[in-house]
């Protein structure tokens, strides 16, 4: 690979992408999975601020969910196409870079490690049980994350925060299109898969919505989503998302 | 209208001498990947003597040394933003055009569908930043484009002739949209409160030019064979994007497939200048044409937009 690729500056971070760069996961570090049934450790509380560093944590958490979830896809053995795998593989190397990217940002301001996260293997093994399951459920994690990070954007006070922000922000949208058109789906979002209706967007933060604008989704918003999937057992709270 | 506030940009941004600039310069004489490297870490060195996995978070945390482009107030982006929407929208009509009657007739029914549904949203960010201009005291009216683009600047070449090249044309087109939002995001927040119900429209709208871009993206890997995803990979070439997507010297590795690039109006303004810059009766107040525009080369192998 061309050292361009290497662009952090942490002997551990430039391990890590030159790992991606010959194709393969970070699979190092992954949540915890705990079954639900017989050991529901709920997990570390996260406690995110309303701040940049909440935000950031936030957004993190997301990364996390997303990075982990493709692991499971790629070892799950039921995306068999060819096509489709690579895309599982490629969402996930590129979530497993925003995880790197955020750690590196946050440094010692990281609230919580990736063994830190209790995954609800239960859930998981569940939505890993078919192509259908999958995809869709991928679909609804880009779709969210692009959501999330729109929703935070015009909370965020550091410009080169935000300027970060946008960068990874439209790669979840062109994850989310991408595994809509393997679908056969539209690459924007209709409203009829929107998980925050017009009735309850934040009116302040969407002067447009609807199919042609991915709608900013607040914090609060964002968690009961990420609550409903029942992904994750660790309990959230904090001024951000109160 | 629209090229008095080109020239303002112009006039304005990249001249003076920061270190972003210097930095430029310097990677600019620089070959090969490991001298990039350590032009990098030289360049994050320069702003700190501290360990290197500290300087990293210093930097992100310490005051904005990563300014986009001229300061342009939340007005002047609306006006920016919905030149672009309306060139992208009059693009798009042209192609559904081409899709009844023309060139793109024989297009698969997926990239017909596609380009109805993009041109609906473009038409709609038209109508929408409209109305955000006229809130803000402005003119949309004002702000216009040629009665015919010349569209053949972006391939040297029709491209509404076949089904290939529009989709060529629309992943830069798209691609290049993603990259012009993203470099007003500092713009709008250096506006405080006032910028920021452009800055949240301006968040919505991105990320539908990316699920755009994707989309035909895909559609050529999967109708053309052609050896592109629906993100733009490590590393990107200059036949897959047409502005700086592999921005050095920034905290962000913007080289790399998970982080999207950014491009300043001066930027997108020299690439889409050559499309704009066809009747000079819809500029009556520009007496000579911007000479920092590019202009159109015909034998070029590659589009300027």
């Amino acid at each position: 690979m061309n050292s361009r690729k290497i662009a952090s500056t942490s002997r551990r971070t430039l391990l890590t992408w030159g790992c991606f760069g010959l194709g393969s996961l970070a699979i190092a570090a992954l949540p915890k999975l705990v079954n639900a049934q017989s050991n529901s450790s709920p997990g570390k509380t996260l406690t995110f601020n309303a701040n940049d560093v909440g935000i950031l944590n936030f957004a993190l958490l997301l990364e996390e969910l997303e990075a982990a979830f493709y692991v499971g896809v790629v070892s799950s053995g039921k995306i068999t196409n060819a096509k489709e795998l690579d895309y599982m593989r490629y969402l996930g190397s590129q979530e497993a870079a925003h995880v790197t990217f955020l750690r590196s940002v946050l440094a010692n301001q990281v609230l919580f490690t990736t063994s830190d996260l209790s995954l609800n293997q239960a859930s998981l093994n569940s939505i890993l049980a078919s192509r259908e399951s999958i995809l869709n459920t991928a679909i609804a994690l880009e779709d969210v994350g692009v959501h999330a990070y729109n929703g935070a954007g015009t909370s965020i006070t550091n410009p080169t925060f935000l300027l970060a922000a946008g960068s990874i922000v439209s790669v979840e949208a062109r994850h989310a299109a991408g595994v809509r058109s393997l679908l056969g789906k539209p690459v924007t979002e209709p409203d009829s898969d929107r998980l925050v209706n017009d009735a309850n967007l934040n009116a302040a933060l969407n002067p447009f919505k609807g199919k042609a604008y991915d709608e900013l989704y607040t914090p609060k918003q964002i968690v009961a989503i990420v609550a409903s999937l029942n992904l994750l057992n660790n309990p959230i709270n904090g001024a951000l998302v109160a | 209208m629209v090229f008095s506030y080109i020239n303002s940009d112009i006039s304005n941004s990249e001249i003076s001498m920061n270190p972003k600039i210097i930095f430029h310069s310097l990677q600019n004489n620089l070959q090969n990947g490991l001298q990039n490297l350590v032009s990098r870490v030289l360049f994050v060195v320069g702003f700190s003597l501290a360990l290197i996995p500290v300087l990293f978070a210093t930097l992100f945390f310490s005051p904005p040394a990563y300014a986009q482009s001229a300061v342009l107030t939340p007005r002047q982006v609306t006006e920016y933003a919905l030149t672009l929407e309306k060139l992208e929208a009059d693009f798009y009509r042209r192609a559904i055009d081409a899709a009844q009657r023309g060139g793109l007739a024989s297009a698969p029914q997926i990239a017909k569908d596609a380009i109805v549904s993009y041109g609906a949203d473009e038409a709609s960010h038209v109508t929408d930043l409209s109305a955000a201009l006229r809130s803000l005291g402005g003119n949309p009216d004002m702000v216009t484009i040629p009665a015919n683009p010349n569209y053949t600047a972006i391939l040297g070449r029709d491209p509404f002739a076949n089904p290939a090249d529009f989709l060529l044309a629309g992943q830069y087109v798209e691609d290049l949209g993603v990259a012009a939002y993203k470099g007003q995001v500092q713009n709008l927040l250096a506006a405080g409160p006032a910028g920021k119900t452009v800055l949240a429209a301006a968040l919505a709208i991105h990320t539908v030019e990316a699920r755009h871009a994707a989309g035909v993206r895909y559609l050529r890997q999967t109708l053309l064979g052609a050896d592109v995803r629906p993100w733009i990979s490590t590393n990107a070439g200059t036949n897959e994007v047409i502005y700086n997507e592999n921005r050095l010297g920034t905290p962000v590795p913007f080289e790399l497939d998970a982080f999207d690039g950014y491009a300043t109006q001066a930027e997108v303004l020299a690439l889409v200048g050559p499309i704009l810059n066809v009747t000079t009766s819809t500029r009556p107040t520009q007496p000579t044409p911007v000479p920092t525009i590019a202009p159109v080369r015909p034998n070029a192998p590659r589009a300027l937009w």
